[in-house]
């Protein structure tokens, strides 16, 4: 079994680019700053003058991973995951910084900071560390860092008796909900039995997408594999598997195949069976088996869909949930990137990039005085409440309050 | 422009539409001019005079199905549907525009901001390039400008201007980064006061279409003031500004009508329950669902948007839904030697009725619920006949209308 | 100039150059053909001290030399059946990296038995190549696989060898500055005439060029016109036998190999597989045809060359091709055997006055790319025999400019390059990253009016798009830059999108048309090129 496909679809999909520009059109790093050359630039263009092994343009590394140059590309081409794959070879030719290995290794941070998790939020937060950290390692002064809850949301899990339900399904919850927001991932699984669910929470860890955009891919490639021996049998049962870190669950339905080049039975059985929860709960709903009895949220809300959930190509169906939600009233946002992309906002030589990014999108939720901000990942509700002070929640959580169940 | 046209229309009579999209569309690319029909082969003056004729002389044209009717209610849909600016024109005289190579072009209906540049009206005009754009050389421009209007009786004199408004150091700055530039009042005044010290007497100033994007109107009239003369956009090569305002436009409609978007899914094949078209098979990562609907419209546009797609054996086909092609086929010519020939190939696309449904060999159509618009729909040379825009708009619109019809 | 002159010009250092009045030009050498033989030849003449003339009809390598695949043979390909060619091949290949680095990319080559392969020749040609002195390792499949994992699966060996490719254009440029640094005259957009005979023998030619006929005078004539060294020849009165044996090749948008693959098989049609700057091309073919100017490319032979292409890299067909062209060689036959690919590759100095009785004339005919300074080395030696005088050859010991530190071309170069610029300097050709600067640097060098003279100088318009968005920049800068006028810029612009056109449309279908018909777009839709002002009412049939 090779890490490499044999016939690199990836590469190859460059040939579908015909120059047209749309997707620097697109691009919200590059319309932000000079320094970014452009996708078309640094994904089909660039790779015709790349070997295996030899990816010699810096400037590609101000890519922030976002994916909605793929996503905007009608001629197929592959742009991010083109980025992605030269990025990390860059990155392997030269030293990588600690301050990359550290960003992309949550689980193991979650692991070691949740015994001490007022001492290591203090830190995190202390002005001074944060100055210290910006100048040995590179990490903002200013970027919004989360907070450690804590407890685990895995713990939870195993001490929780779950509902006896009419369907079983698998709950992929990622590293965010079970060491910084243990309560988003206890809300998902109310929802869930609320709707007749059992919910089967495995064991599981990380699944490689800090390493991945960060280019480690050979530790990422392992972390996917752990991940998907542990959910494959499910799968293979014929569960459907949802997860509520949108990112996190692109990246088993498509960017660890795409970027990672992962050629798995495990994780081609889990990505054709992985859903992101709104997509989920709407397909129910369509089919006429969501359970509609809410209480009225009488709140004006703003939603931004992330641009790693626009990479499902399944439109927005938060917004049909939100919908369905008497009194809630919806100010659906258009703007493509809040620009954290990640743990790309987070870097010092980054920062400001991000957040000129995310500017419009912080202006639309400021002056769209409406009460919450509702976005479907951590890592964006973490900026926009950092840029614009407002609260930012999970479309569960609203589903959850407005079932009445919290 | 035809499927967004198409379900803005929709959406905005109540209709529930989904919008699925492969990427983004072809919008943004195009001058955002809505040419009618320039040259059929000889240069037209009255698109309106002259559609009977060349709709006679080419019976599978798209505007076959296209009543003077319909036409002109798309062109003032378009009008009320795009706030930046105001469109003007209509099918009755075509405007003579300067494209951004000099050649003048003839133009129906375009936005006001480049209406100005009607060479028919025009004694003389400074060109003014900007040197970090290289997409726009005025030097050329000017002088072929002279040389096109002078071999048509009219005596134009052109000055290029090359300005060079600050930038921050960059060289290299595109249509975009110009565009976001002139929504910047300080950018706007540096570039006003050299403008302004660099013209003579002329008439009017041409410049390339980077007046901003929402700001447009504002930009565009506090330019005017600021020279004390008329100001026209000159449309560029991608990534097209005027584009993208007309597709932020048309997208933003969409969502204000309850419309949804889906980017980022391809149409695979049709969905048919029951030996009916129950809506379509869309991919989007690693899984295939169907999308259920009562009706489809397909504008996905032709062969330079992989509407329509054409194989190594010279074999055309529709990969959305596997509807007929009509075109030439395998063995069959399908490209001229000169480059500037009227390729057989040229035409290939889907064949509709005059309701715009996809019909097969004998004529009839495919599907009762099935509506195709754009540049998916064969029988034309839009660049050559300089209608590309006015297909995708009447065709667009007219979609809309056969379902609302059949919707009652 | 006389001889005198010369010398005693040489004597003082100075290069000896041909002496230009009015219409005429005197020199010792004229060199007719600006393929890589005529510009090798006009070099190797210059160093010798002669005043060096060289003419040709269009830009410098537009035949055989401008239109092969770029490879730098190793000489594997002959080694069993022409061990003589083989042998000059590496000898000359091995020259060449020291003299031409800065052209050349170290990519080196793989021959590789593929299931249609004899499985015995490999262990011919690892004989062959021990005979002849050309390095050759054996690897196995899984290696080279690794290396080159789009090759065909199913090959059963792989032998390394050290194929190398070349950008043609570079290396003829670099000959022709190389001869001018010597004092030599070289004269692109210069057709011959007619040749001027003094009774029985030949003492010069008149030459057409853009600004009227010149008569240029001199001591000995070189045919180096290669496919067309028959036609100039029977101007001297003589009889070459060279007939033109056609090859087409096509070039897929991005290169799939980084390797050269050979077939590991006697010589045939589509054998070959080079990866050449940023594209691989796969070639190529062997018709005979009757004049060199004048020949079609059919659908059968493309279709030959996909399926070749197949053999070697699976997927081969489905891999967006960007164009398909050819060029003809000059296949020297003093007999005549029917199979083309027969008659031999190597060379030969034609004395005409022992076959024709014509004096002061020679033809270098036959031979391949990479014996180009070999052959040009053997005719100067002729000349000087025509001449009375003997004075050795120094071009293998004397770098090409630019050349001669062991610094081969990368592949990544240009866009590491482009890092240092992307802030100060436009990109003009986006796909093959192509700097304002340097545009401006060859046209003023060239004050071509030509786009594709500017092509073959820096690729411009030869990556995806075939000048879709490159060709209306060059033409707004070729028109300030040259002060040409709007209708001779327009001209450039129309001439050079036809010249793209030629080679896309044959093959025309897949992404490759999507982008024909996004270009059309732009050309006809946004800036109407059809409606160009052109001088006398020309209307644009280009």
């Amino acid at each position: 079994m090779s890490d490499e496909p044999a016939f690199d679809f990836i590469r190859d999909s460059l040939d579908h680019c015909v120059k047209c520009t749309i997707c620097e059109t697109a691009c919200p790093v590059a319309n932000a700053t000079p320094l970014f050359p452009g996708p078309k630039y640094v994904g089909p263009q660039a790779e015709r003058f790349r070997t295996p092994g030899s990816s010699v343009d810096s400037s590609l590394d101000y890519c922030s991973g976002c994916g909605i140059c793929s996503q905007a590309c009608p001629q197929g081409v592959h742009v991010a995951e083109i980025n992605s794959r030269a990025r990390a070879t860059m990155k392997q030719q030269r030293r990588m910084p600690l301050r990359d290995h550290l960003l992309s290794r949550p689980s193991v941070e979650g692991r070691l900071a949740t015994p001490v998790a007022p001492l290591a939020n203090f830190v995190l937060s202390n002005r001074i560390f944060r100055l210290l950290a910006e100048r040995t390692l590179g990490i903002h002064r200013n970027a919004p860092l989360p907070t450690f809850a804590g407890r685990t949301f895995q713990r939870w899990a195993r001490r929780h008796r779950p509902a006896a339900g009419t369907r079983e399904v698998v709950y992929f919850h990622g590293c965010s909900a079970n060491y910084f927001q243990p309560e988003l991932a206890e809300m998902t699984v109310a929802v869930l039995e609320h709707n007749g669910f059992r919910v089967l929470v495995p064991p599981q860890d990380c699944c490689g997408l800090p390493l991945q955009s960060n280019g480690i891919f050979d530790t990422a490639r392992s972390y996917v594999r752990r991940l998907v021996g542990n959910l494959a049998p499910y799968a293979r049962a014929g569960n459907q598997i949802v997860a509520t870190s949108t990112s996190c669950g692109l990246m088993l339905k498509r960017e660890a195949i795409e970027i990672l080049g992962i050629e798995d039975d495990d994780l081609r059985v889990v990505s054709e069976h992985t859903y992101d929860i709104c997509e989920f709960l709407a397909d129910l709903d369509a089919a006429g088996q969501l359970r509609t009895d809410f209480t009225a949220v009488p709140l004006t809300v703003t939603y931004h869909a992330p641009c790693q959930q626009q990479g499902h190509g399944i439109g927005k169906p938060a917004l049909d949930l939100l919908g369905l939600v008497p009194e809630l009233k919806v100010i659906e946002l258009d703007r493509a990137c809040c620009g954290i992309a990640g743990t790309y906002g987070i870097k010092r030589e980054k920062y400001d990039i991000a957040m000129k990014v995310g500017q419009p999108l912080f202006d639309d939720i400021t002056s769209s005085a409406a009460d919450l901000s509702v976005c479907d990942s951590e890592t964006c509700r973490w900026q926009i409440t950092h840029a614009t002070g407002q609260q930012s929640v999970h479309p569960v959580e609203v589903l959850h309050r407005a079932y009445g169940l919290g | 422009m035809a499927g967004l046209t198409a379900a803005v229309r929709l959406a905005e009579a109540g209709l529930r539409v989904v919008t699925v999209a492969k990427g983004l569309g072809s919008l943004r690319l195009a001058p955002a001019t809505v040419d009618i029909l320039g040259y059929a082969p000889g240069r037209v003056d009255s698109p309106a005079s002259a559609l009977p004729g060349f709709v006679a002389a080419h019976p599978h044209h798209p505007y076959a199905a296209i009543t003077p009717g319909v036409l002109a209610d798309s062109l003032r849909w378009l009008a009320e549907h795009v706030q930046a600016y105001a469109y003007v024109g209509d099918a009755s005289a075509n405007m003579l525009l300067s494209t951004a190579i000099g050649v003048p072009r003839p133009s129906a209906v375009v936005p006001e901001t480049m209406a100005g540049g009607d060479i028919r009206s025009l004694r003389s005009v400074a060109i003014a390039g900007l040197r970090a754009l290289k997409d726009f050389h005025p030097a050329l421009a000017a002088e072929n400008l002279r040389a096109a209007a002078a071999a048509d009786g009219m005596a134009i004199e052109a000055r290029p201007v090359m300005l060079s408004p600050p930038t921050d150091g960059e060289a290299d700055v595109g249509t975009l980064g110009f565009a976001r530039r002139f929504e910047d009042a300080g950018f706007r005044r540096a570039f006003a006061a050299e403008l302004r010290a660099a013209l003579r007497d002329e008439q009017a100033v041409g410049i390339p279409a980077v007046l901003g994007f929402d700001q447009v109107r504002s930009v565009w009239t506090e330019l005017q003031e600021a020279i004390g003369r008329p100001v026209f956009e000159i449309p560029t090569m991608p990534p097209s500004v005027p584009g993208m305002r007309l597709a932020r436009a048309l997208q933003e409609r969409l969502r204000r009508a309850g419309g949804r978007f889906v980017l980022g899914a391809e149409a695979v094949g049709p969905e048919i329950r029951d030996g009916k078209l129950a809506g379509v098979r869309i991919r989007a990562g690693n899984r295939e669902t169907a999308r259920l609907a009562r009706w489809v419209v397909l504008a996905t546009g032709g062969l330079a948007s992989g509407g329509i797609q054409v194989d190594l054996g010279g074999t055309a086909t529709e990969p959305a839904l596997g509807l007929p092609v009509f075109g030439p086929g395998p063995g069959e010519p399908a490209f001229l030697p000169g480059y500037l020939g009227e390729h057989p190939m040229g035409t290939v696309g889907l064949r509709v009725d005059g309701r715009l449904r996809p019909v097969g060999q004998d004529g009839e159509p495919v599907r009762p619920n099935l509506v195709a618009a754009g540049a998916v729909i064969g029988g034309a040379r839009p660049w050559r006949e300089k209608s590309g825009d006015g297909i995708s708009l009447s065709t667009g619109y007219l979609a809309a209308g056969t379902i609302l019809e059949d919707a009652g | 100039m006389t001889s005198a002159a010369i010398s005693s010009a040489q004597a003082a250092g100075q290069p000896a150059r041909p002496g230009r009045a009015d219409g005429r030009i005197d020199c010792e050498v004229l060199v007719i053909g600006g393929g890589s033989t005529g510009a090798g030849v006009a070099r190797d003449a210059a160093m010798r001290g002669f005043s060096t003339v060289l003419v040709e009809r269009a830009d410098m390598a537009t035949g055989t030399t401008g239109r092969f695949h770029g490879l730098l043979h190793s000489g594997g390909r002959y080694v069993v059946k022409d061990p003589k060619a083989a042998e000059e091949c590496i000898g000359e290949n091995i020259i060449l990296r020291r003299i031409a680095d800065d052209t050349i990319e170290d990519t080196g080559g793989l021959f590789v038995t593929t299931p249609i392969d004899d499985p015995g020749y490999a262990d011919k040609f690892i004989q062959g190549c021990k005979a002849t002195g050309i390095e050759v390792q054996e690897i196995g499949v899984g290696e080279a696989l690794r290396r080159e994992p789009r090759l065909n699966p199913r090959i059963s060996r792989a032998l390394v060898v050290p194929d190398a490719t070349v950008d043609a254009w570079k290396m003829v440029w670099s000959c022709v500055r190389s001869a001018r640094q010597y004092g030599a005259t070289v004269l692109p957009y210069h057709e011959v005439i007619s040749v001027i005979r003094d009774g029985s023998r030949v003492a010069g030619a008149v030459v057409r060029g853009p600004d009227g006929e010149l008569r240029i005078r001199a001591e000995v004539v070189i045919n180096a016109a290669g496919a067309w060294a028959g036609k100039i020849a029977a101007m001297a009165g003589c009889e070459v036998n060279v007939r033109p044996g056609k090859g087409i090749m096509v070039a897929t948008n991005h290169r799939l190999v980084n390797t050269v693959v050979n077939r590991c098989e006697m010589p045939a049609d589509g054998d070959i597989l080079v990866p050449i700057r940023t594209v691989s091309v796969i070639g190529t073919t062997d018709t005979l045809v009757d004049d060199p100017d004048d020949w079609p490319i059919t659908r059968q032979e493309i279709d030959e060359m996909l399926t070749a292409g197949e053999n070697l890299v699976p997927g081969f067909r489905e891999s967006r091709t960007l164009r398909v062209w050819g060029g003809v060689r000059p296949l020297f036959q003093d007999s005549g055997p029917a199979e083309t690919r027969d008659v031999t590759r190597a060379h030969a100095v034609l004395d005409h006055r022992a076959r024709d009785g014509v004096e002061a004339f020679l033809t270098i005919t036959g031979g391949k790319f990479c014996t180009y300074r070999l052959m040009a080395q053997d005719a100067v030696d002729a000349a000087c025999g025509v001449l009375g005088t003997s004075r050795p050859c120094r071009t293998a010991d004397e770098a090409l400019p630019d050349s001669g530190e062991q610094r081969f071309y990368r592949i990544g170069s240009r866009l590491a390059g482009r890092e240092r610029t992307l802030h100060d300097e436009q990109l003009i050709c986006e796909c093959e990253l192509v700097r304002r600067g340097a545009l401006e640097d060859a046209m003023a060098r060239r004050g071509a009016a030509s786009l594709d003279d500017i092509r073959r100088a820096l690729r411009l318009g030869m990556g995806p798009c075939q000048g879709g968005f490159c060709t209306y920049r060059a033409t707004g800068i070729l028109h300030q830059q040259t002060n040409l006028s709007a209708v001779a810029a327009n001209r450039a612009l129309l001439e050079f999108l036809q010249e793209r056109w030629k080679g896309v449309h044959p093959l025309l279908h897949g992404d490759q048309l999507r982008q024909a018909w996004l270009d059309d777009w732009i050309f006809q839709g946004v800036l109407d090129v059809e409606h160009l002002p052109l001088a006398d009412q020309e209307r644009a049939r280009v």
